[in-house]
């Protein structure tokens, strides 16, 4: 069995908003990934899948605060270190990130390179501006970068070049886990092809080790991630192998997901396409049932009720539902 | 450095544009003065002769030295000729002392007491406007009226609050002039002192406003950019706080480097008005005195010369920022 | 607009610089209500006049009945009154001279001083180290001191018109009173005079109403040149961008402040009202209006309910109307808001300068301060005629920054705390 790169088990984190309310924006959120293989996580926007992004790092600033959960990399507990420690041992080196708005990720009247040495130096001290730049060069070589990117500001290059910058420079110290947000939204398809591409390589080459795919584009998740968790309201409602999730959803709202978007296999293009009616429910008091009973179909009273435990079934697929799997199937196939 | 060049010339090319339409508008204003102030100065001269003829003789004789008896244009380029020769005329007031003497006696009193004031108003000011936005709560909660109140005041309104606080009540300082009225201008460590001790009280004036605008021009720029992406994913990457804390603060400064070029000409005019305040023997009062005796080539020299010291300076300034923003490169560039 | 209103409304900041304003507007219009005439109205005859209640000597010598009144120490605060720290100094330093040892003489407690001058002073002494000049005052303060000792009736004589005799019509006893509200003639003044004998606080609240007035022309020419200057250029574009650009870089550099010292002069002190000084500062202060305008209308420019209105047919000044001047109402007003506070430091500077509005004619604060720093007042301890000025200004400035900040937390949520 392959090692576990990332182990996180019923992660909750609330944003405190400036008229002090809570809203709680992951909610027992628990999944494995494992060493070379990549998590997609799938959802509308607002659903809390950046949040979770930002959740994972182990690292809190106002208004985001951790309330419980574990979350382990490479089997070492980071939500017990103190911030200092997770700041100088984790992040950048253990568990990296790409934000979503990278055009902007980068300071701009800061030269790559001394960014680079201040993300290096805040890690390991003892390294020289020498030994930096011989670090930097070798790796935008392997990743067929430029080298002069270097020396130049960040406004000084273009929208892909910066992407890409910002992921090199986010993979630097070869980082067990890369949690990517978004990072192809803002691009032109070829660039965007481009960025996949190039985590994907990161990834063969042994750069990183595992990653987690944020996006609301599902076709992309399904091309090139393994596995694909679907995220609705704070909480993971299904979560499953990328053609099966994509295929064969379990839940009512993974189906809905599914049937909002072209997907462009065969088979899919006889499908209707139809939107999920209704919106989210407020996160500042959510609902004590199932928080997707009110836009359900199929919902019953019971839905409502109490609390609804995620139930895994075998074959790596897991789904949030108070209804089993076969009266599921059922109710679908009379839809 | 191809953008650098581009960015110089630009500027350069500015500069001399707006010197030119100065030195006209600087020629052409004070001549549409209804008055005419030849007659003004004859007067003067001529108190209590009875002979008509010699009176208007003596009024030929300024009018041609003056060069008003001739058309606008010749005059113009009469004037543009003897500026080019640093000759700005004769005082009317302070006849036979050229303008170009009186003018150049005071404008170093007026750039050493001005320069520093501002400079330093603008450093503590972007200071405390990083540590506003930095620290929020009590201390923004604090500085954001008291700058506001204090950006507000004129100039002349502080100077004469810290005079009568500190000249007249206390008595620390002296209430006017640049050195005390019984010494003569000299190299001795006396002198010095007293040029000193003079200082501090207009000097502090100019740095008190400076700061108030400053400092919120300031908070509002941190708070911007402590908000920007790049401190986010800054702080992911492990990077220390000190050093995120550096990146925003010096990209908050960077626009108040351009700021200050393009406020320092109402700074300026600010700070004249308090010099006359403390009877500073700088331009301010030069140009007050002028007013006062319908002087006009002294008004029109020290108008001048203001102009070119703000222009000067908000050019140096931007040559400046040419080089400590390397977006000012890229932008060129493109 | 409404909306912009409530939202603004919401402001701490927008609402204290607001309520603020509302004051001074109030009081600059109810006093004079009040207290009617001029306020350039010359009542004091001489400068400078403290602050307090004047009352007809006339009138109280004349006011009946009188009321007596049994005051402890009424008497010694009269005499203490009288004689001036400067005397008592002298009188000490004879004593002292004379050989009374200094720890023995206390300027302050009176009874004490004056028994001892009682007892030690000697008209015909020569102490050493005297002048004579010196002891000739001293004799003076002496002579003036028995009167002061004895508690003499203040008596009234008055001339009798057929004979020409002097007749005693009123005889002042020390504990005699009357009641100030039955003084037919008092004027409060407030602020005292100024150096022409004006009534100080209300030629402050006539000052602060032109120096509004002021701001606002200034103001409103200012905002009305930029925001036409600032809409074309940033919507026609073109050549017209670049000839308006062109002046404006030329006017953002030469400074404002010199361009109004000439322009004001080349006036002429004549022909400068208070509407015509209001008239240059506006004319000169556009510039900054037209770069925001400028910036906005860009933004706007290529917005699809913009392209649709193109598209219809619509003439130039109804789309900058309805589609482009709605969406920056909110920047216009703040920059107005901040042009009616440079209008009126503008104002302010150049009347110091002795270029303000004509000055006979029209009380503002510039001219206030400058009359009040023309006459020294800062160096006579006359603070009433300079500091409330200083004070007026700031409060008019900071309230409208106040104002002006709310806004922008309005408008731009990030500053928001």
């Amino acid at each position: 069995m392959a090692k576990i790169m990332l182990d996180v088990k019923e992660l909750s984190t609330k944003y405190i908003t400036r008229f002090r309310e809570d809203v709680y924006a992951v909610d027992r959120v628990s999944f494995q990934v494992e060493e070379g293989k990549s998590l997609g996580v799938a959802g509308e926007s607002g659903c809390g899948k950046s949040t979770l992004a930002l959740s994972l790092m182990g690292y809190y600033f106002p208004p985001l605060h951790y309330m419980s959960g574990s979350i382990k990399i490479d089997g070492r507990e980071i939500t017990s270190m103190s911030p200092d420690d997770v700041r100088r041992n984790i992040l950048g080196a253990e568990i990296a990130y790409i934000p979503q708005a990278a055009m902007n990720a980068l300071n701009p009247t800061q030269k790559i390179i001394r960014f680079i040495e201040d993300v290096i130096q805040a890690h390991d001290p003892s390294k020289t501006r020498a030994d930096v730049r011989d670090m930097a060069r070798k790796r935008f070589e392997a990743l067929n970068l430029p080298a002069d990117v270097l020396d130049k500001h960040a406004v000084e290059l273009s929208g892909g070049m910066k992407q890409r910058t910002v992921i090199a420079i986010s993979t630097i110290l070869s980082p067990k886990v890369l949690i990517a947000d978004e990072p192809s939204s803002a691009l032109d398809v070829t660039s965007q092809k481009m960025v996949i591409k190039m985590i994907f390589d990161l990834m063969r080459d042994g750069f990183i080790r595992s990653m987690i795919f944020i996006t609301h584009e599902l076709p992309l998740l399904y091309n090139v991630t393994d596995d694909i968790a679907v995220m609705y309201a704070g909480q993971f409602v299904e979560t499953g192998p990328a053609e099966q999730t994509v295929f064969d959803p379990i839940h009512p709202y993974s189906r809905g997901l599914m049937r909002s978007i072209i997907v462009p296999e065969a088979g899919a293009r006889s499908q209707k396409l139809e939107a999920i009616p209704g919106t989210p429910p407020n996160l500042k008091k959510p609902p004590a049932g199932c928080r997707f009973a009110e836009r359900c179909k199929f919902a019953s009273p019971q839905c409502r009720a109490s609390d609804v435990a995620f139930t895994a079934i075998g074959g790596g697929r897991g789904y949030r539902c108070l209804y089993p799997e076969e009266r599921l199937r059922e109710v679908y196939a009379h839809a | 450095m191809k953008g650098y060049r581009k960015y110089f010339l630009k500027k350069l090319f500015w500069f001399a544009i707006t010197l030119i339409a100065a030195v006209i508008l600087n020629f052409a204003l004070p001549r549409m003065m209804p008055s005419d102030p030849i007659a003004t100065i004859t007067q003067r001269v001529t108190e209590g002769m009875n002979n008509q003829n010699a009176v208007m003789q003596i009024y030929r004789e300024y009018a041609r030295k003056f060069g008003t008896d001739q058309p606008m244009w010749k005059q113009f380029f009469i004037y543009i000729g003897n500026l080019l020769k640093g000759d700005m005329g004769v005082s009317f007031q302070q006849y036979p002392r050229k303008v170009s003497d009186i003018v150049a006696a005071s404008v170093v009193w007026t750039i050493a007491l001005q320069l520093p004031a501002i400079l330093v108003g603008w450093m503590i000011g972007n200071l405390l406007g990083a540590l506003a936005a930095y620290l929020r709560k009590g201390f923004d909660k604090a500085l954001v009226p008291i700058s506001l109140f204090i950006s507000g005041l004129p100039a002349f309104g502080l100077a004469v609050t810290l005079l009568v606080i500190f000249g007249i009540t206390l008595k620390w300082l002296p209430i006017s002039g640049g050195y005390s009225y019984d010494m003569l201008p000299s190299f001795s460590w006396r002198f010095i002192k007293s040029v000193i001790i003079h200082y501090q009280m207009p000097f502090w004036s100019i740095v008190l406003i400076a700061i108030g605008g400053q400092a919120i021009g300031m908070r509002s720029m941190s708070i911007y950019e402590l908000n920007a992406d790049y401190v986010k994913y800054s702080r992911f990457l492990g990077v220390k706080d000190r050093k995120v804390v550096g990146y925003v603060f010096r990209n908050a400064m960077l626009p108040q480097v351009t700021g200050l070029a393009l406020s320092i000409g109402t700074m300026i005019g600010g700070a004249l008005v308090a010099e006359t305040i403390f009877s500073y023997p700088g331009l301010g009062s030069t140009i007050m005195g002028g007013i006062t005796s319908a002087d006009y080539p002294l008004i029109s020299g020290v108008t001048l010369i203001i102009t070119v010291m703000v222009l000067t300076m908000s050019f140096a300034i931007e040559m400046l920022y040419g080089v400590i923003d390397p977006r000012v490169k890229a932008a060129q560039s493109e | 607009m409404r909306n912009t209103l409530r939202q603004a409304s919401h402001s701490a900041n927008f609402m204290i610089g607001f309520v603020l304003i509302i004051a001074i507007l109030i009081m600059v219009g109810v006093y004079p209500l009040f207290n009617p005439g001029s306020p350039l109205d010359m009542i004091g005859l001489g400068t400078f006049f403290k602050p307090g209640m004047y009352i007809s000597m006339y009138d109280a010598a004349e006011t009946a009945p009188s009321y007596t009144l049994r005051i402890d120490g009424a008497a010694a605060k009269r005499i203490d009154a009288k004689l001036p720290q400067s005397d008592r100094e002298s009188m000490k330093r004879w004593l002292t001279a004379y050989g009374v040892p200094e720890d023995a003489i206390d300027v302050d407690d009176l009874n004490d001083l004056l028994n001892l001058w009682h007892n030690t002073y000697d008209e015909d002494a020569r102490p050493a180290g005297l002048t004579s000049a010196f002891r000739r005052s001293v004799a003076r303060i002496d002579a003036a001191l028995d009167g002061l000792l004895e508690p003499l009736d203040v008596r009234v004589y008055t001339r009798d018109p057929q004979s020409g005799e002097m007749n005693e019509t009123a005889r002042i006893r020390d504990d005699q009173f009357i009641n100030v509200s039955e003084v037919v003639t008092t004027r409060r003044l407030w602020l005292g005079t100024d150096n022409f004998g004006r009534d100080a606080f209300k030629e402050l609240l006539a000052a602060t109403g032109v120096s509004l007035k002021i701001g606002l022309i200034a103001g409103l020419i200012a905002t009305a040149l930029g925001l036409m200057l600032g809409l074309l250029s940033g919507f026609v574009g073109g050549l017209v961008d670049d000839i308006i650009m062109f002046f404006a870089n030329l006017f953002t550099v030469i400074p404002g402040f010199v361009l109004l010292i000439l322009i004001s002069y080349s006036i002429g002190q004549e022909q400068r009202g208070a509407t015509v000084v209001a008239a240059v500062i506006g004319c000169t202060s556009w510039v900054w209006t037209t770069r925001s305008v400028r910036a906005q209308t860009i933004s706007l420019r290529n917005r699809d309910h913009v392209n649709l209105s193109r598209l219809s047919g619509h003439t130039l000044p109804r789309i900058l109307a309805t589609d482009i001047l709605p969406y920056i109402a909110s920047y216009v007003v703040m920059a107005l808001i901040l042009q009616i506070c440079s209008g009126i430091l503008a104002e302010a500077q150049l009347s110091m300068l002795g270029l303000g509005p004509k000055t006979t004619e029209t009380p503002t604060l510039g001219l206030m301060m400058f009359w009040g720093m023309t006459y020294a007042a800062h160096q006579n301890g006359a603070w009433w005629a300079y500091f409330p000025v200083i004070l007026m200004i700031a409060l008019v400035s900071f309230s409208m920054n106040l104002m002006n900040t709310g806004l922008d937390q309005v408008f731009n949520p990030q500053l928001r705390s």
